[in-house]
């Protein structure tokens, strides 16, 4: 497997079809006869988040602009896709809660230009489920019929309604995802990372299938804490007024995590466009070439918070996905099954929790913890919604 | 890396890359120029300044003296501000870790460079196609991109095509409610076949200006199967991304009968239109009433302001009342550059056309102005 592939974890069916398509576009490059239904122009990447859908397309699209046409991420065209540069390939990364559509119809503009370097002009938007409807209907008839080298590829958590619109998902082939085994993501902790291979063992296997999040937790102390912190709260309650203080540390752990997530990524960014604006000469007159360049980094700030909105929420979401995980592996236990726990290392809590507690009211406190995720997405205040939560976690 | 150039041609050829640079770019190195000394691409001893906006590059040639050759990544604003304060002295560039320092004189400057891999692959220059002066080009893009649409849901329509067939070159543009025509003869270099292709409106125009000034000649280089236009001029070249669309199929658009049609001087029309038009609510439509004792404009309505205005005209054939979208109608008359114009009519729901007439009250070949009317009230 080339190098742009292996960074695609444990999808070995979906890394095979496209492939398969990467070769087939390769001979189109080449003008020869491709086989029928090898080189598709419209994709649609679909999986549980953290399996890699935005990842498998950007290998894709390497693959595409590869001068050898396999993804061997030497060459400049799969080096510049990787860093996000490559002039043929366009990237929509929400970084809001939403994509507009003034930003889709200037991206079907852009979806009508030539390749510069003769091989494929490639449009990826990671997160499509975030189309508002506008936004949608914009992109539908550059998505059905495309200009002749020109290829979409979609990303989205899965191909329900709810997430991408019935028209779009009909106009594009799919490709699905599934939840990488722990095997596979500790495996490539070992080998990307260099993490130990206890740790990466046991990171993968609480990560629930999440790769970043299994990196996160096999390298960051921080981030293990604060885990432990969240995985605390159903048996600490044991007072009324447990449930305020420990639905405050919940709140705070995610946005601790969120900002410093945030503050390292931007603080970066800053800096490189600061330096493309002119910022960092020394010598007489210098100073002055950074005038008129407020406005850009303002947009800059602009985005970043919006993003950090998102980052909340994300991260807020990843703690309460652990909190449930916690409350199955209690069903799990109770019921007596042999099913694998999302989070072996608390295994003698949740027998402790299934003794205590009848599987009707943990049940209940398992869907308090959805109720909240739902009333997170529908912009209740966290707080608020976290307080509730915890109430009837509380109460059972 | 390390170079020495004349201060001059590097201030120059900084100037005109940096302009062409994003003030806000998508992505940080966007923002760059990049610096490129003895590859094996130029020519000879020379230093290549570069720029790319995904959409545009552009690429000038500097002779320097390169004592050891290589790549780097600066700021474009910062290098154009520096260069153009330097003296009169030559100017020393050389790379230093991660920063690039500039010495001319007793003038010192240390810049930081930027990563120069993650900087996107410029795009190779097409085949030479030919070449023609760049007044002529300039002005051509000029008086045909006013008619290209601006709505970008329909991506074919933003665009210029360009057609080359042996010694003809043709530009057209059209946005659905009119369509701007230009033919003329030029130098081809034989080298490349008939080709056709569609190129941005507002890139192309653009292009043209800054490399179409008087007494240059301007390179074309394209080919049907590229996905590049390449105009190249005095050293400096940029290539332009072309659309992947269908152009409409126009030549079956353009009338080729006329019942009526109408010699009148252009500048006194245009401020009659502007005066008229005035009152026609959102800049709808003005009347036009050609008889053959002259030209009535009129606009507006009973329940609204009205206005009217009479001009002489030197009109043949059918009466005619036809109305226009005043502003199409000043946007083709500007473009004629000359001081009269023609306008020949069929019925008054078929398109009209407009073309230049010289001083003997000849019209000028070669440039054609196709307008849609608009219906009428009642």
């Amino acid at each position: 497997m080339t190098v742009v592939w292996s960074q695609v974890v444990g999808q070995a069916e979906a890394v095979e079809v496209l492939t398969k398509a990467a070769n087939a576009a390769a001979m189109i490059v080449r003008g020869e006869q491709a086989a029928a239904g090898g080189m598709t122009h419209a994709w649609l990447f679909t999986g549980p988040p953290g399996s890699g859908r935005s990842v498998a397309a950007r290998a894709f699209a390497a693959a595409l602009q590869c001068d050898s046409g396999t993804g061997c991420g030497e060459c400049s065209g799969c080096r510049t896709t990787m860093a996000g540069t490559h002039a043929d390939v366009r990237l929509v990364v929400p970084e809001g809660l939403s994509i507009s559509v003034a930003e889709m119809r200037a991206l079907v503009q852009t979806a009508a230009r030539r390749p510069t370097n003769g091989r494929w002009q490639v449009v990826i938007i990671e997160d499509a489920d975030r189309l508002t409807e506008g936004a949608a209907n914009a992109l539908l008839k550059a998505v059905e019929e495309p200009p002749e080298r020109t290829v979409f590829l979609l990303c989205a958590p899965s191909d329900h309604p709810d997430d991408v619109s019935v028209t779009i998902r009909s106009r594009c082939r799919g490709v699905s995802l599934r939840i990488p085994p722990a095997k596979a993501i500790a495996e490539v902790l070992v080998e990307r990372d260099s993490v130990d291979p206890d740790t990466a063992q046991w990171a993968a296997s609480v990560c629930g299938g999440h790769v970043g999040r299994a990196r996160r937790l096999a390298t960051d102390e921080a981030a293990r804490e604060r885990r432990a912190a969240v995985l605390r709260i159903p048996l600490g309650l044991r007072r009324p007024g447990d449930v305020f203080t420990l639905a405050d540390e919940l709140v705070k752990a995610a946005e601790t995590e969120a900002s410093e997530q945030s503050e390292s990524r931007d603080e970066v960014e800053r800096e490189a466009l600061k330096t493309a604006l002119g910022a960092g000469g020394t010598g007489k007159g210098t100073a002055s070439a950074t005038r008129g360049s407020a406005g850009a980094l303002k947009e800059l700030e602009r985005r970043q918070k919006s993003r950090a909105t998102r980052t909340q929420r994300d991260t807020l979401d990843l703690a309460l996905v652990d909190l449930a995980g916690f409350y199955r592996d209690v069903l799990v236990t109770n019921s007596g099954s042999d099913a694998a726990l999302n989070h072996p290392d608390h295994a003698n809590d949740a027998r402790t929790a299934a003794a205590s507690w009848s599987p009707e009211s943990t049940l209940r406190r398992l869907e308090a913890v959805l109720a909240c995720r739902e009333a997170l997405e529908l912009n209740v205040k966290p707080r608020i919604a976290v307080e509730a939560m915890v109430t009837t976690l509380y109460y059972g | 890396m390390k170079i020495r150039v004349e201060r001059d041609g590097l201030a120059d050829a900084v100037a005109w890359v940096a302009r062409s640079l994003p003030s806000r770019p998508p992505v940080p190195v966007l923002g760059g120029v990049l610096l490129d000394a003895g590859s094996p691409d130029s020519e000879g001893e020379a230093l290549t300044i570069s720029g790319f906006d995904y959409e545009v590059s552009a690429t000038v040639g500097v002779p320097a003296t390169i004592a050891d050759g290589g790549r780097t990544l600066v700021s474009g604003r910062l290098l154009a501000d520096i260069t153009k304060a330097l003296p009169n002295q030559p100017v020393e560039i050389a790379v230093d870790g991660a920063r690039v320092s500039i010495t001319c004189g007793s003038a010192r400057f240390s810049l930081p460079t930027m990563p120069v891999e993650d900087y996107p692959q410029l795009p190779p220059m097409p085949p030479h196609a030919g070449e023609l002066t760049g007044e002529v080009f300039g002005q051509a893009v000029a008086q045909v991109a006013i008619a290209a649409g601006r709505d970008d849901t329909l991506p074919m329509l933003t665009g210029v095509r360009v057609e080359i067939s042996g010694e003809t070159l043709t530009l057209v543009a059209t946005d659905r409610f009119r369509l701007a025509m230009r033919e003329f003869t030029w130098k081809p270099s034989g080298d490349v076949e008939d080709a056709a292709v569609l190129v941005p409106a507002r890139t192309l125009a653009d292009a043209a200006k800054s490399l179409g000034t008087a007494g240059k000649t301007v390179e074309l280089a394209l080919s049907s199967s590229d996905g590049l236009l390449g105009l190249s001029g005095t050293g400096r070249r940029t290539t332009t991304r072309l659309l992947d669309a269908e152009f409409p199929r126009y030549r079956q658009l353009l009338p080729t009968e006329q019942t009526s049609n109408a010699i009148i001087e252009v500048s006194p029309l245009v401020e009659a239109i502007k005066r008229v038009s005035l009152v026609a609510e959102r800049g709808t439509q003005v009347r036009l009433e050609f008889t053959g004792g002259g030209l009535k404009l009129s606009a507006g309505g009973d329940d609204e302001g009205s206005a009217e205005e009479e001009l002489p005209v030197q009109f043949d054939g059918e009466p005619v009342t036809i109305a226009f979208n005043p502003g199409y109608l000043q946007d083709g008359l500007g473009a004629l550059h000359t001081d009269r114009a023609e306008l020949s009519f069929t019925t008054p729901n078929r398109p009209a056309l407009i073309k230049p007439v010289d001083e003997n009250g000849e019209v000028v070949a070669g440039y054609l102005y196709l307008l849609m009317p608009v219906r009428l009230p009642g």
